[in-house]
Parts: structure tokens; C-alpha cells; sequence
């Protein structure tokens, strides 16, 4: 059944018909005939995120057009495709920082809707960390993680500060808890960002390009960090132009353009015979 | 597959694809907290009014705005007229004195500011700290008691004497103020202003004429000359020839009594349908913005809730216009009449005089003491001192500001202009400030703003300034809220002037630029 | 170990300790006469301007010492109605309250000087600057000044036959002003034995701190009225007393050396406080293993900052102190209410109690974990109830204590905002705690404010002057901040109609000039009230100050909340937050701190604009100046000298602000790390 959905050809897709039996259970193919190894166990896992022809326009400009994935429990998304093609777009969709405006998307079985509840709900289940960080700089390391835990988890300060301090423990810089994000490097920044979202407990992490605004001796930390995660059995979504990350650690990679998925397949498949052309114009591209 | 509901889900989470109620919908409780604020403001809004009305009519007056055709019987001090025959005409004598001030005030204080503010940047040390004290010495002192400082000392000027100075019978300065000869639109003026307006058209047309040809051909034009000698002949000849447009007297006395012959409600009815449009544009354009290239109109919720609410807000106006105010269209017809009216007066073909008159001033005896006549322009004291209070305090300001624009030009830019071998007084004037003035022209603009709003303190020193005469009329009459009105609404029409102005050449700027 | 998250609202702008100001090293400094030729007359076009310059300041330094000196001069008047001035006719034997009220300032003042403020130093060179200059500046003045006129034997001024005032020669007047001539040597010898005594590198390097000169000074002044015979002037019992070459009245240098030295001890204080706080800091980071948390890594130059939840107790105290003292002051002290303990038995205390217990109640339900939209309905439910109460009393349904209806929106705003704090018993009953001292204060204030006052003055007003000044500048500032931060808020909100309503208020206010409103407020307000209620003049032109402050202060915050970068609220959002919590904790903490320069400005540019109060007819400190003194008939007419003095007072306070606010400026700056 699941090989029957993948092989729906593309002008099936996008005709708003959200068909949820077959269309939740996994991510459908740019191509018939493409060919995706999926392993069996991954596809008997739970579903984590789905999405189901999702659209999202800014003004007249179509930013996402027919998202169609399902993402499995504890696995690893990397999304790929030139800038401008979406990516960032979609994640930010997935914890409601951009509300979409028609298909459906569900995340650990609760619906992305204009109820405040589930909003609440998908908020505290689902990390993020950002490109630029986003780190509040008048607040020290300490404070920037404690603060969702305590305001929003009902946490009793000391129980935050002891989980801030283990995580810091994870990300390598218990050293640091006291000071401002100011005074750390960017690749500190981000680790420290890293723990913040972790610190909600989430069942997924969404990364948005979390390594573009690194200098390249620090990117590799954070790199280290997120392989680390991927190994703890983190569900990820990760958004970035790191190509080594992708091939080593990625189960799937989904590549988009234009707002729309082109094709879907594990690094293997992806990096050695891609499917499409504009994959291979892109990956001719980049690496 | 499996569903991807797992079966340990908090039940209290909405279910897939339906809506959840209203009460946690995030877009309708954005709604109903704005609307309700909305309904909130507007509820005590119309409490208090309801209040005043009551308490007004409590009082035996009603909110009405006879007084603006009524006699009232007040003097002015000073200004186009000091006997004004109406309440309406009492407040115009002000608020020409306070354009007047205000305008002044502008034109000498953005001088001082730029001087000072240069000043403030100079490379001599001593014109550099002169002028920094000068800044931190009128900025920190409060503008009325500055006002009141230099109401003070001018007080303490000689009485009026027949044969006083400085200069007899041209200027003469005492406790009183200052007597100057007078210029002052006389019979013929608005005449001639045609014919000169005539002449700068025609004048444009050439300079650019001109202006064009030289930039083809490279040849030396002098359109600059041609445009101000064209003007200046007209100027010269319409002085004797401006009667001939005397007939447009009759014109606008023609239009005057067109408006107003303009039925009931007609006025009402263009108010409404005009709302009515405004709003069908926004919807249009509101639309059109959320268009997408496949046909589609994408519109979230909070999309309707706007449109919705443009609606509803249109329909109010309209209610409002065309309903319950029947006054409006008499009102709106009547004033323009009479506004036509005073332009066909000042067209009228007696008038053959000189365009321009100018007088001497003189001293007067009419009782025990001699007095300035009416002949000079006669500035009094407290003209003065709020002149000077507003101009030297808001030079402080602008000071500081075109201080900060031109510390905020990229030092390249000086370096460059040296280098190119400008001199420091070139460079300024071509390279400096044009580019500082991008940075000034806004807060200097504020500054303005804040310049003509502080007109008002000369009720503490007696000049008649529309704040000053308006709180005589409603002394005198009691109609005070509607005296508020009348400020209210003539000082939010400067602002929106002054910005409106500020803005053009803002924009102006920054087309030269590219 | 930290101190609790960042507070929202005022006490946000109490600065967190952020980095030392550096100021660049300055260039080594030159030979007098190098200096002379470079910076005044380098060329033939800079010399004319020097030239000019020094003429104008000349010149107007002259006329300002002529005017000042001048036989015609009557600065007695000022002299005597100093205590007019600043307090009105406060009677004499009460007049301990406001020596009370002001050492209470005082000590307030000492204590955060002591705790917070890193003072920092003058130069050497700078302070000798000032010295040499001030000494040159007296000597010039002496020089330049016209002689005195000559009085005869009965003090009157001599006249010559054509009626001109005869004066004395040039050298009889440099002969008579020795007195100025030796200030100008002594100020000129210290600076420039100190210039000889030091090298260039060391005069330099030298700071003299600055807390010397900020308490020296005063305190120099203080001692000298035990000393000097200034004179003795007063209005006591409506007598007119002059004592010229007496010592001033025990009853003002008592006072006034009792506060001095209030305020150097709760300087001391402070500094003693804060000294053990970083000290035990210091040792906890030394036995600790991360030492480097502690010392925040900017030690070293200047003193040491105070360390991060360092007597965060006492701070908030400070704080919370500083924030009620204008309302005890004004209230409490300087009215001396009579209160009806009767009434405060049998209904305040009662009604007190009720509020706070079962508003207690409303709210330990209210932030139950499980709450959700429950708790906000209920919440909505008392603001309906609350607003209800209002708008009967608009139509007199029924009565119903003011108070009462006050503590009821009070509790529904509370009710609001008690999602934010679901959850942990500590946060439940931080909020109830909270809950409680509101109740406390409300009712204790309405208690107060409802009591006559027992002070006997001739006007209806018991303070007046520069007292009255003072106060309208602190309310208003106190109340137009917060509502200027919602007018921001809404203005920058992306919900339409709070936009339109905001920016509709803040424009209407912003295009009317200041003296229309006051007009409005103190003349037509009382017409848009319900039939029984009152408001005192003050209050209407406070009103009338704090909604025309609130439309500019909001367009201050609104550029703090523009330079917010969205990616804050992107992760505000990520996390979880609510909108309240992201705007308490991110976004006002952040903009708030980047406005404060402007907000400094909006604070004097209202201190300055009270002086509109004179219109209105209330008894200001410009009032005072410019129509008290006139019409005494001791001092007819004389209006000049006080308005001089006046100007003096407006621009010290005026200038000492904006000096505080350049420094703020320079360490926000600084702050971005």
C-alpha cells in the first residue's frame, strides 16, 4: 500500500484532494518510477509530522505549493534546495511561527489549527533553533534556558537550573552558564540555542539553517551537537547546505524547489542517481 | 498504515479537520478583544459626551456654533483687524496671528538653528563653545519662562514720546513695541496676483525651454535671467493693467451663488456614496493584493474579519453622514458660498488701486499719553518676546539636530570633496549638506511642528494668538467646547501642513539622490 | 542564585550593571601658547572669529553681570521668598514635615547612589581645567563689569545735575571688589599649583571620584552657613525681617546640615552593602570551581560591578520605594491627613479583608494548572462585572464605594494576567502575594486620600512653588509611563483596530499644542463628569500633563520596539511563551532599555512643560516668580530677579539630567554585548 502512494504520479498531486488513507502514510515521490529505500522498519514507525498538500502564499507569491511528507518517529530529515525554494518556509509552518493556509498539517497527532490549544500544545512539543540564533542577549545562558521550563512547563527554578545545567553538560559549555550570549562565539550560541529548545523536552527538532551564520571553524561543534541528538533518537527536520551532514546522518532528504518537493529519497539514492534534472543541477551546483 | 493518532492523545485538543469553538479560536478572540476594546473606548466616549451635553444643557447653553456669525463685541490687540464683528471673525484675526508667528518663527529660527549648529562644528574653539552655551543654555530653561523673561525686560523700554527713535519717524522702539513703515495688500492685489501667476506660468515654460536647449546644444542659455525678467515685466506692467481682470469678479460671484443653490442633502448624499466608495476601494485593493496568479483569492480568517469590519465601518459612516447629521450639507454649502463670495468682493471691479501701499509710522495723542498710530506696523511687546522666546528656543534644537546630521554624513565624504580640491566652504554646501539634510529634514520638521504648537504660550504675555483670542470669546460667550474644536481642529491642520510639506521635500530628496 | 526574571515595567529601567564607560585616551596635552596658536589663531579667517566670539561672549557676559549687580537690583525679594518659592506657605510649625519628606528623598537617593551607581572620575587635568577657568571667568567678570553707582550717606544713588547716575571710578570699583579678586586667585592658585605639582602623564591619569565632588560640594556649602554671615531674610508671622551680615536662621542650617549628613550616611551605607556583596561574591567564586562566573569577566578597571542577583532583595526594595515615596510624600507627609479611624474599622478594614481573601481565592483557582480557557472566561467575567459597576455608577443605579470599584477592575486585570503564572505554587503565590499588597496599598491610599488634611493654610492648596512643580513632573512621568508602553504596544500590535485607536490618540494629542489640553482639563473636564463627582484642580492638570506625556512617550518605546528584531519574537513564540509573557520578559526588557535616552528627554521636556501650570492659574514655581512676588507689597513689581533665579533653578535640574542621560546613552551603548 505504501509502494502504491509513493508511485502516484505528479499531476495527481496538488488537485486539493487531501485523500488522508493513503496520502498520510509516507512522502510521495517528484517521479513514479523513483525508487525510494525507505527501510521497512522506518516505515513501520509512528507518523511525527504530517503533512498533507499544504499551501502557503505571502501576498500573490506561492511559497509553498502542495507540500505533501510524512516525517517518522525518530527520524532524520535533512531538506535541501537552492534559497528562496521553500525550505525555510515549510519548517516554519510546522511550530505555527507561519500559518498555512490550506491543506493539513499534524504534528505528533494534534492538528496545526487557529485552536489555542493545540497551538500551546505543538508549541512545547516541538523545538526549534534558528539560523540567526535568536538568543535573548539580555538575558545570561542560564536565564535564556530556564525561562520556557519555568514559565511554561511548570518547573520549580531549581529543577530548571538542574536540567539547564545537564543539557549545558550536552552541548559541551556547562562552563558558560552564567554569561551573556554576548560574550559567547557564534558556534557557543548556537549550542547554547540548541539547549534551549531542549530544555522544552520537545518530540521534534526543527532546524533552520543552523549552521549559515557560523564561521567555518565553528561549525563543526554544532554539527557535533546535532549528530549527537540524531543518535539519542531525536525526530529532526533539518534545514541546511551542510551536504556532509546530509549524506552521514540524514535517513531521508527531501530536495525543494520553488515551493514545491522535487524528490525525496536516502542520501544514498540522492547523492549517486537522482532522479531528477533539477536535482542534478543543483547538486552539480553545490558540490 | 497506522493512524497517526496515537491513542494516549490529550482529549481536550481539537479534533482533526473540525474548528474549535469560538472561545479558543486565536483569530475570533483577537476579534472579539479588539471589537470589544473598540466598543469599550467608544461607549465612554459617548458617556462623557452624553455627560457634557446634560450638564451643558444644565447650564442653559446648547452646543451650537452661533457665535462664529453672531456679534460678540470683542477688541483684539493686535492683528488684520482688532474690531472683529463676529465671533468666527475674532478667531480668524488669531489664527492669521498665529500663521503669522508661526511663519516667522520658522524662517528666522531654522537660520539661527543652521548657523548655530555649524557654529557647533567649527574648528575655532571659542565660536565652537559660544555656541554650545548657547544651546545648553536656552534648551534647559523652559520656554514660557523664557517668554516671560523677555516680556520682562522689553517692559522696561522708554514710554512712547513724540519724536522718538532709534530712527524718527521710520522706526520707533519703546514699552509698547516696535513701530516700522508698513507694506500691505491694498484694492488691486488679487488682480495683479493673477496676472503675476499668468507670468510665472509663462516664465516656467521658457526656463525649461531654455534649460532643455542648452543641455543639447551646450550653448550658454541664461535661462535663469530670461524666467525672472519675464516675470519681472509682468510684474511691472499688471501694476497698471490688472483691472482687466476685474470680470472674474463676477465669475466667482457666478459660483458662489451656483453653490449656493445647491438642494438639501445633496452634499450628504456625495459624503456618503464617497465613504461608501473609499470603502469599496480598500475591499478592491484588498483583494487584489491577495490574489494569486492562479485566479484564486487565498483569505484566511482574519482576511474576512478585516473586510468584514471595513464593511461594517463604512456603513456606520454612511449612516452617520447621510442620516443623523441633516446639518452637514446646509453647513458645507453655506460656508463654501460665502467662501466664493469673499473672492468675487476681492475681484470686484471697483477695485482699480494700486496693488501694493505702504505707510509710515506715526505717534499719536489721543488722550493723556502719546500712543503708536495706526499707520506702522506696530509690533508689540508681546509679539516680541514670544517671537523671540519660540525662535531662539527652537534654534537650540534644530541646532543640535543639524549638528547630529552632518556628524552622521561618513567622513569619506569630506575627504573626498578635499581631494577633489573643493574648498571647506563648497564642499559643505554641495557635498555636506545635501547629504546631511536627508537626516535633518525630519526632526527638523518635528521641530517645526513643535515651533508653531508653542505659538500658544503667548496667552501668558497678551499676544493675540487664536489660543489668547479664543479663550476670550468663550469667556464671553461660554462656548467653550466648541472653541476647543475650533483650535483643535486648526492646529491638527498645521501639523498635517507642516508634515505634508516636510514630506514632499523628503521625497524630493530622495529622488535627487538616485 | 539569580534573582528572579527580569521585572516588567518600570523597574526594568533601574539599569542592569553593564559595561565600564572607556573613555579614549586624549592626546598628550600641549604647551599653553602651542595650544593658544593652533586653536585660536591658526590663520587670518580663524582669528576674526575668535575675535568675534570672544566679543560676543564678552559682551554678553557684561550685560548679564550689570544686570545681575545692578543698584536697581532687588534681590532681597528672592532671598526672602526663598521658602514661598518652594513650598508656599507651609506653616512654620509644621514645617518639620517637609524636612522629613526631603530627608526621606535623601536617604533613598543615598542608598542607591550607594548600591548601584559606579561613579567613575574626573581627570585631574579636567578639574583643574574647571578651577583655572572658573578663577579666569571671576576675574574677566570683575574687570568687565561697569562701577558701581554712588550712594550717599542715606543709602540713596548719587545724581548728577542732568539726572545721569554717578559712578565711581574704574579703580575705586577694582579696589572695592577685592573680595571677588581674591576668590578668582584662590580658585586660579589651586588649579595652577596643582598644574605645576603633577606631570602631564599624571594629571592625565589622576580621577578624582566623582561621589567627592557630587557630596563635597553641597557639603562645603552647608558648612559655610555656620560660618559666613549670608544674612538673615524671611517673612515670619507676615513680618518682614531683614538682617543683612547675620548668620542664616538656626531653623534652615539645622536642617539642612541634618540632611547632609542623611545623605552620606545612606551613601555609606550603600557602599558598605554593596562592598560585602561583591566581596562574598568574590569568595564564593574563589572556593567555587567555575571562577569565572562570578567576576562577569569585566573587572579590572574602575570599580567592580555589582554581581548579577546581588542583594536582589534590597534592590527591589529600593526600588519599590522609590516608586510609592511621591505618594507617601505628597499623601502621607506633607498633608498630614486626619484619619476617621471609626470609618476604617467598621468599613475599610472589612472590605480590605474581604477583597484580599477572596480575591486570594479567585485567584489560587484561577491559576490551577488545569485552568485553561475556564480560568480565562472567569477572568473575562469579572472584567464585565468590574466595567459593569462603572457604568452604573455613570447612571446612579447604585452606590458603591469609589475603592471598591477600583479593587474589583484591579482584581479582574490580576485575573487576566494569572495564566501567565499557572501552575508552581512558588509562582501562584508570588501572585497572590502580589494580590495582597495591592489590596494594601489601594485601601490604604483611598484611607489616606479621603482624610482631610489637617495643614492650616491660607490657600486650598498646602504646597506650592517649586514643590508643586516637582510633584506634577513625578506623577506625571509615573503615570503616562504605563500608559504610554500600551499605547506602544498597540501602536506596534498587528491587530488593526488596537493600531487605528493608538495611533488616532497619539497624533490627536501630538498636533495640539500642550496649553489647549491644560485649557481643556482644568476649565471643561468637570462638564463631561457625572452629577457628584469632583476632581481637585491638581488632579485635572495631572491628568491633562499625563495623557499629553503618555502620546510621547509612546512614541519613544515605539522606537525601542522597532529596533526589536523579529527573530526575539520568532523565539519568544518558539518556546512557548504567551503573548504577555513574550512582551514582560523579551520585548519590553530589550526596548526599554535601547528608549532611555529619549525617555530622559521626555522626563525633563516634562519637567520644563510644568511650568505651563501658571496659566491654568495653579500656584507653580514660575507662578510664584512671575506674579506672587510681583504683588507683595514689600517688593512691588519686581518680577526679573525672580525669574532669573528661577531659570537658574530650571536649569540645573534641567541640565544635570540631560548630563545623566548622555552617560546612560554612552553605557547602553556599551550595553551590547
Amino acid at each position: 500500500m505504501a509502494r502504491a502512494a509513493r508511485e502516484r504520479s505528479e499531476q495527481e498531486r496538488g488537485n486539493g484532494v487531501a485523500d488522508k488513507g493513503e496520502s498520510t502514510m509516507s512522502t510521495q515521490p517528484a517521479h513514479g518510477d523513483a525508487t525510494i529505500a525507505v527501510s521497512d522498519e522506518l516505515a513501520a514507525r509512528d507518523d511525527m509530522i504530517v503533512c498533507s498538500d499544504v499551501d502557503k502564499w505571502f501576498g500573490d507569491f506561492q511559497a509553498l505549493s502542495g507540500i505533501t511528507a510524512t516525517i517518522k518517529e525518530q527520524e532524520i530529515v535533512v531538506v535541501l534546495g537552492p534559497s528562496g525554494s521553500g525550505k525555510s518556509t515549510w519548517i516554519r509552518c510546522i511550530n505555527r511561527l507561519e500559518a498555512h493556509q490550506s491543506g493539513q498539517i499534524i504534528v505528533d497527532g494534534i492538528e496545526l489549527t487557529n485552536d489555542l490549544r493545540n497551538i500551546e500544545k505543538i508549541r512545547s512539543e516541538v523545538g526549534m533553533v534558528f539560523q540567526q540564533f535568536n538568543l535573548f542577549p539580555h538575558l545570561t545562558v542560564m536565564d535564556n534556558i530556564t525561562l520556557a521550563p519555568i514559565w511554561v512547563r511548570r518547573k520549580s527554578r531549581p529543577e530548571a537550573e538542574e536540567l539547564a545545567e545537564s543539557l549545558l553538560e550536552r552541548v559541551g559549555i556547562p562552563e558558560q552558564a552564567q554569561k551573556f550570549p554576548g560574550q559567547l562565539s557564534g558556534g557557543q550560541q548556537q549550542r547554547v540555542a540548541i539547549a534551549r529548545a531542549l530544555a522544552m523536552e520537545p518530540r521534534v527538532m526543527l532546524f533552520d539553517e543552523p549552521t549559515s551564520a557560523l564561521d567555518p571553524e565553528m561549525i563543526k561543534e554544532v554539527l557535533d551537537v546535532m549528530e549527537e541528538l540524531a543518535r539519542s533518537g531525536m525526530t529532526m527536520m533539518v534545514v541546511t547546505h551542510e551536504m556532509g551532514f546530509a549524506r552521514e546522518v540524514a535517513d531521508r532528504i527531501i530536495f525543494m524547489e520553488d515551493g514545491e518537493i522535487v524528490e525525496v529519497g536516502t542520501p544514498h539514492h540522492f547523492f549517486t542517481e537522482p532522479a531528477e534534472e533539477r536535482t542534478k543541477l543543483f547538486l552539480s551546483q553545490v558540490l | 498504515m497506522s493512524d497517526p493518532r496515537t491513542p494516549n492523545r490529550d482529549a481536550s485538543l481539537s479534533t482533526l479537520g473540525t474548528r474549535p469553538p469560538f472561545y479558543r479560536d486565536a483569530t475570533v478572540v483577537r476579534w472579539i478583544a479588539q471589537v470589544g476594546t473598540l466598543i469599550l473606548v467608544l461607549a465612554a466616549m459617548w458617556f462623557l459626551a452624553t455627560e457634557a451635553g446634560d450638564s451643558l444643557r444644565a447650564r442653559g447653553a446648547n452646543i451650537d456654533f452661533d457665535f462664529i456669525s453672531d456679534h460678540i463685541g470683542i477688541k483684539v490687540g493686535w492683528g488684520i483687524d482688532t474690531n472683529p464683528d463676529s465671533g468666527g471673525r475674532a478667531l480668524w484675526v488669531g489664527m492669521v496671528n498665529t500663521i503669522r508667528m508661526a511663519a516667522a518663527g520658522i524662517a528666522l529660527a531654522s537660520v539661527v538653528g543652521v548657523l548655530v549648529g555649524l557654529a557647533r562644528l567649527s574648528s575655532n574653539w571659542p565660536l565652537r563653545r559660544l555656541a554650545g552655551v548657547y544651546v545648553e543654555a536656552l534648551r534647559n530653561i523652559p520656554l514660557l519662562v523664557q517668554i516671560l523673561v523677555y516680556a520682562a525686560v522689553l517692559a522696561s523700554l522708554p514710554n512712547v514720546s513724540f519724536g522718538m527713535g532709534p530712527i524718527p519717524g521710520w522706526v520707533h522702539l519703546s514699552n509698547k513695541g516696535l513701530s516700522i513703515p508698513r507694506v500691505f495688500v491694498a484694492d488691486g492685489f488679487y488682480q495683479w496676483a493673477v496676472v503675476m501667476l499668468i507670468g510665472g506660468v509663462i516664465a516656467r515654460v521658457v526656463f525649461k525651454r531654455l534649460a532643455t536647449r542648452r543641455e543639447q546644444t551646450g550653448m550658454q542659455t541664461n535661462a535663469g535671467a530670461w524666467a525672472t525678467g519675464i516675470v519681472a515685466v509682468f510684474a511691472i506692467v499688471g501694476w497698471w493693467v490688472h483691472p482687466v481682470f476685474g470680470w472674474l469678479g463676477s465669475i466667482f460671484g457666478g459660483l458662489s451663488d451656483a453653490v449656493g443653490a445647491i438642494p438639501q442633502g445633496a452634499v450628504q448624499l456625495v459624503a456618503a456614496l464617497a465613504a461608501a466608495a473609499v470603502a469599496a476601494w480598500w475591499i478592491r485593493r484588498f483583494l487584489a493584493q491577495h490574489r494569486t496568479p492562479a485566479g484564486l483569492v487565498r483569505l484566511t480568517d482574519d482576511d474576512w474579519f478585516r473586510m468584514i469590519f471595513a464593511v461594517a465601518a463604512a456603513a456606520i459612516v454612511v449612516l452617520f453622514v447621510a442620516v443623523l447629521w441633516p446639518g452637514l450639507s446646509s453647513w458645507v454649502v453655506n460656508s463654501s458660498s460665502d467662501g466664493l463670495g469673499v473672492l468675487a468682493d476681492k475681484f470686484g471691479n471697483g477695485r482699480t488701486g494700486a496693488p501694493i501701499d505702504a505707510m509710515r509710522p506715526d505717534i499719536v495723542q489721543p488722550g493723556n499719553f502719546p500712543n503708536y498710530g495706526p499707520a506702522g506696523l506696530n509690533l508689540p511687546i508681546g509679539f516680541a518676546a514670544v517671537y523671540f522666546g519660540v525662535v531662539f528656543y527652537t534654534a537650540a534644537f534644530i541646532a543640535e539636530i543639524v549638528r547630529g546630521g552632518i556628524l552622521a554624513v561618513p567622513k569619506g565624504q569630506s575627504e573626498a570633496a578635499q581631494a577633489v580640491g573643493l574648498r571647506r566652504s563648497t564642499a559643505l554646501r554641495r557635498v555636506i549638506l545635501p547629504q546631511a539634510l536627508r537626516v535633518i529634514l525630519p526632526p527638523v520638521g518635528n521641530q517645526y511642528l513643535n515651533l508653531t504648537k508653542n505659538t500658544s504660550l503667548a496667552i501668558a504675555v497678551g499676544y493675540s494668538d487664536l489660543v489668547q483670542i479664543g479663550q476670550t470669546v468663550y469667556n464671553q460667550t461660554g462656548k467653550t467646547l466648541q472653541v476647543m474644536a475650533v483650535w483643535m481642529l486648526f492646529y491638527l491642520a498645521c501639523s498635517l501642513t507642516i508634515s505634508a510639506a516636510v514630506n514632499f521635500f523628503n521625497i524630493r530628496l530622495r529622488i535627487v539622490e538616485r | 542564585m539569580t534573582d528572579p526574571l527580569p521585572p516588567a515595567a518600570p523597574t526594568a529601567l533601574a539599569a542592569e550593571p553593564v559595561g565600564p564607560t572607556v573613555s579614549p585616551p586624549d592626546r598628550p596635552s600641549l604647551p599653553p601658547g602651542r595650544w593658544i596658536r593652533e586653536n585660536l589663531f591658526p590663520n587670518a579667517r580663524n582669528s576674526i572669529l575668535t575675535i568675534f566670539a570672544i566679543l560676543v561672549a564678552l559682551f554678553a557676559y557684561r550685560g548679564l553681570l550689570n544686570f545681575t549687580f545692578s543698584e536697581e537690583r532687588s534681590w532681597i525679594a528672592v532671598r526672602t521668598n526663598l521658602r514661598l518659592m518652594f513650598t508656599q506657605a507651609y506653616p512654620e510649625h509644621q514645617y518639620v514635615r517637609v524636612w522629613v519628606a526631603v530627608g526621606l528623598v535623601l536617604v533613598l537617593a543615598g542608598l542607591s547612589a550607594g548600591i548601584w551607581a559606579r561613579w567613575g572620575g574626573v581627570t585631574l587635568k579636567r578639574l583643574m581645567g574647571w578651577l583655572m577657568s572658573g578663577g579666569g571667568l571671576v576675574a574677566v567678570g570683575v574687570l568687565i563689569r561697569e562701577p558701581s553707582v554712588l550712594t550717599d550717606a542715606a543709602g540713596e544713588s548719587v545724581r548728577d545735575d542732568a539726572g545721569e547716575l554717578v559712578r565711581e571710578s574704574f579703580a575705586a570699583a577694582m579696589a572695592d571688589r577685592w573680595v571677588w579678586w581674591a576668590v578668582a586667585l584662590v580658585l586660579f592658585g589651586i588649579g595652577l599649583a596643582l598644574w605645576l605639582r603633577f606631570e602631564d602623564l599624571a594629571r592625565r591619569t589622576i580621577e578624582i571620584p566623582v561621589a567627592w565632588l557630587v557630596f563635597g560640594l553641597p557639603g562645603l556649602l552647608v558648612a559655610s552657613t555656620w560660618v559666613i554671615r549670608y544674612g538673615h531674610y524671611a517673612f515670619a508671622d507676615g513680618e518682614f525681617i531683614a538682617e543683612p551680615g547675620e548668620l542664616v536662621a538656626m531653623s534652615t542650617r539645622v536642617p539642612w546640615t541634618v540632611m547632609w549628613l542623611l545623605l552620606i550616611g545612606c551613601y555609606g551605607i550603600g557602599r558598605v552593602a554593596r562592598n560585602r556583596a561583591i566581596a562574598s561574591a568574590q569568595a564564593a567564586a574563589e572556593t567555587s570551581d567555575d571562577a569565572e562566573a562570578a567576576g562577569d569577566g569585566v573587572a579590572g578597571e574602575g570599580a567592580p560591578e555589582l554581581p548579577r542577583g546581588a542583594l536582589a532583595k534590597t534592590r527591589t526594595v529600593v526600588n519599590l520605594a522609590w516608586v510609592l515615596s511621591p505618594f507617601f510624600l505628597y499623601w502621607v507627609v506633607m498633608r498630614d491627613p486626619e484619619i476617621d479611624y471609626a470609618h476604617v474599622f467598621s468599613t475599610m478594614l472589612p472590605m480590605g479583608l474581604a477583597f484580599g481573601v477572596a480575591g486570594s481565592a479567585v485567584l489560587w483557582w484561577l491559576t490551577r494548572s488545569d485552568a485553561g480557557e475556564v480560568g480565562r472566561l472567569a477572568a473575562i467575567g469579572l472584567l464585565l462585572l468590574a466595567a459593569f459597576h462603572w457604568v452604573a455608577a455613570f447612571f446612579g443605579w447604585y452606590s458603591m464605594l469609589q475603592v471598591a470599584r477600583i479593587a474589583f477592575l484591579l482584581l479582574a486585570v490580576a485575573g487576566l494576567l494569572a495564566p501567565n503564572f499557572a501552575g508552581v505554587a512558588a509562582q501562584r503565590r508570588r501572585l497572590v502575594g502580589a494580590w495582597l499588597f495591592v489590596v494594601l496599598l489601594v485601601f490604604y491610599g483611598a484611607t489616606v486620600i479621603n482624610a482631610p488634611s489637617t495643614i492650616e493654610t491660607p490657600t486650598d492648596m498646602f504646597i506650592g512653588g517649586f514643590s508643586v512643580t516637582l510633584l506634577v513632573s513625578v506623577l506625571t512621568i509615573m503615570l503616562s509611563f504605563p500608559i504610554g508602553v500600551l499605547l506602544a504596544l498597540a501602536r506596534t500590535s498587528r491587530q488593526p483596530i488596537f493600531r487605528v485607536l493608538s495611533t488616532v490618540y497619539i497624533e490627536v494629542i501630538r498636533g495640539v499644542p500642550l496649553i489647549t489640553l491644560l485649557l481643556f482639563f482644568s476649565g471643561v473636564l468637570p462638564l463631561f463628569l457625572p452629577d457628584g463627582m469632583e476632581i481637585a484642580e491638581l488632579a485635572a492638570a495631572i491628568l491633562g500633563y499625563t495623557l499629553f506625556s503618555a502620546a510621547y512617550l509612546a512614541e519613544n518605546v515605539r522606537g525601542g520596539l522597532q529596533s526589536i528584531r523579529r527573530g526575539q519574537y520568532e523565539a519568544a513564540d518558539a518556546v512557548g511563551l504567551t503573548t504577555t509573557q513574550r512582551t514582560g520578559f523579551i520585548i519590553l526588557p530589550q526596548s526599554l532599555r535601547v528608549s532611555i535616552p529619549p525617555l530622559v528627554g521626555q522626563v525633563i521636556a516634562t519637567f520644563k512643560e510644568t511650568s505651563l501650570l501658571a496659566i491654568i492659574g495653579l500656584f507653580d514655581f514660575l507662578r510664584m516668580a512671575n506674579s506672587v512676588i510681583p504683588n507683595q507689597s514689600q517688593f512691588l513689581g519686581v518680577r526679573r530677579e525672580g525669574l532669573l533665579f528661577i531659570s537658574v533653578v530650571y536649569w540645573v535640574v534641567s541640565f544635570a539630567m540631560s548630563k545623566y542621560s548622555q552617560r546612560l546613552e554612552q553605557r547602553v551603548g556599551l550595553g551590547q554585548r
